[in-house]
């Protein structure tokens, strides 16, 4: 079967992916173009004998070098020379789409135009005179409307044609007048032997001061960058134009003769649906309000209705959890085998990270509509104001938002949704201070600190937990961006509006699994990673041999007053062997934990079935009905298995207390006991690092009340730790910042391309982090606060500070204008 | 009369004379559409009075005024 391979090019917002979902089928491939972080699609499917493979070129309304996008788009041409370019034109907005079709015809390669969105465009009654403008550009043009499911069997046929047709093929020129002496001159330098690209093109480029095509050139020719000089002055000193600006005049000027030749627009000064909408949307009283209003309802739907969602698939997975307990060696007694160990903290893991797909995808989808609405942009409009003084952009709201700005969300698909921020310096200030927000996760932290000290101050504490955030991303954000990332570059804020479009409901879902996709390959994987590596760090080195004897005693003695009592029951020889006993044991604690697990009597009643056959006298114990003797037996197993249970959780105590991870927590005590932590706080923050999670169950079993097992957490701390309400107030001062989750920073190294950055997004917060608690505490301590004060005081800084820094404009620093870069009006 | 772009009112149509610029900003200025002679019409303001929403080649586009101060650009009455 022979291979066509086609690059899909077109401007933003032109309808471009909707046409590529239509063409594309499923068999898609989602990678990163070499070395850089801009998604690249490849779509296959076949036609006649065809085997046809599309590549999504990024969205740009320019095809020179001066963004990451763009030049991205030009390289894959130079590099992978696709055999057909199929370029998508909105037809509701044909001048600005033609100036990108002007460079695409230039490449050389054939080029097939497709006129998307011609619903939109007859809805406002646009009369467009498809032939005559393929005359003019000397090339098919195809009609189509993507969002319609119409056009895709004349695209694949148009890609036929042209390939077949691909000899005959003649590029269209723009005639540019005084410039085209100049281009003749740089072609003929062109070395002809070593260039397949057509040399006009690469001539206007280099004209055009490109540098990824000067580059290109420079490795056959060293001198050329010294001729395209000569001809650019000689160029200015005749015309007093630039060759740039010239260019784009040319382009622009070819764009309205053929728009005025071909395109007639009926109402052309008619309010469209989208001016309508707009009067509403960014209305100067209104649009405020109407954004405060889209972010409470996508947290509502997404966080939390999909954390309603998670009661339904928490069973699923604790299914899956059980499953594989089945499988796993069974333990004898206290004595339970390091795989199983291993194994199920490993399940745990996973199943705590898998638990928020739901969420996610949930979150995806309605980012998806919204991109896809063309809400986005408008957002960033109304809100750059605030951002630009901090150094973000307005870009930055939504990524906030879902990092967990207002109460709670996840940093992981937060950091993802900054890849649209178009200038670099915001992006990755973004991408630094999305871990502030707030993570979903951490709220079972905070309610179990504010349930142990702050009972009655629990409204306002969590009044200030969940607005001081926002606070310290702002000055967070001032901060990196007037130091570290001072030098980074700032792109001008020159944004479309796009119309507004309905979103398809296969666009909508193949993003969002794509993004989950991406998510679970990337983060999952890691985590387990992780995992593994924590759990041998709370392993080794292991207990010590009196401690291993003395459990082992513990053991014996349960063991013993078990068979002590067991002997006067007639059952008697049904467990009176180890064997039988450990048996018995797994038996009904299985039983348990797989009843806790359903909660339909038809469920029940399965369960129940299914260990009757499995084994009919250990049934009759955990179920003895009127069976008096019975019934002591399952006292006594109810007695063995809460016995089991303390001396598993003292091990594990002890475990910790002894282990890497253990000892890691002693050594820091000494630096973070100004902050008032003791090691318990230590190791919990540390093993919340492979998910939040895990730190309230550290935390929860480090603390537990060893004589009894019905004691609530919160009651539990209260009592054992020896606490104030002081020592609260700096753990949650610490843990508002951070402490940043392993799968948060592997998305921050994928966003940000750099490991470097990972280590400064760990490093820096848990820095700033124990510098804040430290602070608050000694502080605290010498007036002798309490908790709330302490909050109070510290709230009320980060406020005030945010808003002095906010008074101070950020520079840019690297795109200048006027004269003399300062305003031109002074000048004049 | 001749002003910069920044301080012109809502609802105005205005002709661009030069964009008084260079690098980065010009190239995706003139990318956007902004050569000499387009012609805008400004939409909006944002609600906190900057960013502005400006009509240019028959779609929408919004532009810091800091940026719009840069533009030079004369009025004129649309017949």
């Amino acid at each position: 079967m022979k291979k066509i391979k086609v690059a899909l090019a077109g401007q933003p917002n032109c309808g471009k992916s909707t046409i590529f979902n239509l063409v594309s089928g499923i068999e898609q491939h989602i990678a990163n173009y070499p070395g850089v972080t801009v998604d690249k699609k490849v779509g296959f499917f076949k036609y006649d004998d065809y085997k046809i493979e599309i590549v999504d070129l990024p969205g740009t309304y320019s095809f020179s070098s001066y963004s990451l996008e763009e030049r991205v788009a030009k390289e894959f041409i130079l590099d992978d020379t696709p055999d057909i370019i199929v370029n998508v034109v909105d037809a509701s907005n044909i001048k600005r789409n033609l100036y990108l079709t002007f460079q695409l015809l230039e490449i050389g390669i054939p080029v097939i135009v497709v006129f998307n969105m011609m619903d939109v465009a007859k809805r406002r009654s646009i009369e467009i005179d498809i032939n005559k403008i393929s005359s003019m550009l000397g090339t098919q043009v195809i009609e189509a409307s993507g969002s319609k499911g119409i056009g895709s069997q004349s695209i694949m046929k148009g890609i036929l044609d042209a390939y077949k047709n691909r000899e005959q093929y003649e590029e269209f020129k723009i005639n540019y007048e005084e410039l085209e002496i100049h281009i003749k001159n740089i072609e003929s330098t062109i070395n002809p032997k070593s260039i397949v690209l057509n040399k006009r093109w690469l001539s206007i480029k280099a004209l055009e001061s490109d540098q990824t095509i000067i580059e290109h050139l420079k490795t056959d020719k060293k001198d050329i960058e010294e001729k395209i000089l000569k001809e650019e002055t000689e160029f200015y000193e005749k015309n007093d134009k630039d060759t740039i600006s010239f260019l784009a005049k040319m382009r622009y000027e070819s764009a309205d003769v053929i728009y005025h030749e071909s395109v007639k627009e009926k109402e052309k000064d008619k309010l469209t649906i989208t001016d309508k909408a707009d009067k509403i949307v960014l209305n100067k009283y209104l649009a405020i309000p109407i954004l405060i209003g889209l972010m409470f309802l996508i947290y509502e739907i997404s966080i939390v209705w999909g954390y309603k969602l998670t009661d339904y698939t928490w069973p699923i997975l604790a299914g899956f959890k059980n499953i594989v307990i089945d499988i796993l060696p069974k333990a004898q007694f206290t004595d339970v085998p390091m795989i199983t160990e291993l194994v199920i903290w490993i399940v745990n893991s996973g199943n705590a990270l898998i638990n928020y797909i739901p969420i996610f995808f949930i979150l995806f989808a309605l980012i998806a509509i919204l991109e896809d609405i063309g809400y986005m942009p408008r957002m960033a409009f109304v809100l750059d104001r605030i951002f630009k003084r901090f150094g973000l952009h307005g870009q930055s709201t939504l990524p906030l938002v879902l990092g967990g700005a207002m109460v709670g969300g996840c940093a992981v698909p937060g950091v993802m949704a900054t890849k649209g921020i178009a200038d670099e310096r915001a992006r990755m200030a973004t991408i630094l201070t999305v871990p502030y927000m707030n993570c979903l996760a951490k709220v079972p932290f905070y309610t179990l600190l504010l349930g142990a000290f702050f009972k009655f101050e629990m409204t306002l504490m969590m009044f200030y937990i969940s607005t001081i955030t926002l606070f310290v991303a702002f000055i967070v954000a001032k901060i990196l961006t007037s130091t570290v990332l001072k030098t980074r570059e700032t792109a001008p804020f020159v944004m479309e509006l796009p119309p507004y479009h309905l979103p398809t409901i296969k666009g909508i879902i193949i993003r969002a699994s794509q993004r989950v996709w991406v998510y679970m390959k990337k983060v999952v994987t890691i985590v387990l990673a992780v995992a593994i590596v924590l759990f041998a760090m709370l392993q080794f080195p292991g207990l010590s041999d009196e401690k291993t004897a003395y459990y082992e005693n513990q053991s014996i003695n349960a063991l013993n007053k078990f068979d002590k009592k067991a002997m006067s029951i007639k059952y008697y020889e049904e467990i009176d062997s180890s064997t039988e006993v450990f048996a018995l044991l797994n038996y009904y604690d299985e039983y348990k934990s797989k009843r806790m697990n359903t909660s339909s009597k038809e469920g029940a009643l399965s369960v129940d079935k299914k260990y009757l056959e499995q084994n009919k006298v250990f049934y009759k114990f955990i179920k003895p009905k009127k069976d008096k003797e019975a019934r002591k037996v399952n006292k006594l197993i109810r007695k063995l298995s809460k016995d089991r249970k303390r001396i598993l959780r003292n091990i594990k105590n002890d475990k910790v207390e002894n282990s890497l991870l253990g000892m890691a927590g002693r050594g820091m005590e000494p630096i973070t006991k100004y902050a008032g932590f003791d090691w318990k706080i230590n190791v919990a923050f540390l093993s919340s690092f492979a998910a939040r999670e895990s730190a309230v169950a550290t935390l929860g079993s480090l603390y537990e009340n060893n004589k009894s097992d019905s004691i609530r957490a919160e009651k539990a701390m209260e009592l054992n730790s020896g606490y104030t309400s002081l020592h609260a107030t700096a753990i949650i001062i610490f843990m508002l910042l951070t402490p940043p989750c392993i799968a948060t920073m592997i998305v921050v190294k994928i966003q940000t391309g750099k490991y470097r950055w990972m280590m400064f997004a760990i490093f820096f917060p848990v820095t700033l982090g124990i510098v804040m608690s430290s602070l608050v505490f000694s502080i605290g301590l010498l007036n002798d606060w309490s908790g709330v004060e302490a909050m109070t005081y510290y709230y009320i800084s980060i406020v005030s500070l945010a808003l002095i820094l906010g008074l101070y404009p950020n520079k840019n620093t690297n795109w200048r204008g006027g004269f003399n870069g300062s305003s031109y009006i002074k000048n004049k | 009369m001749r002003s910069q772009l920044d301080t012109i009112e809502v609802g105005q149509n205005v002709r661009i004379i030069k964009l008084h610029t260079r690098g980065k900003l010009m190239h995706k200025l003139l990318d956007m559409g902004f050569v000499p002679g387009s012609e805008i019409k400004v939409i909006r303001v944002a609600p906190l009075n900057d960013p502005m929403e400006l009509k240019i080649h028959n779609y929408h586009i919004s532009l810091r005024k800091s940026e719009a101060n840069l533009i030079e650009v004369e009025k004129y009455e649309k017949n």
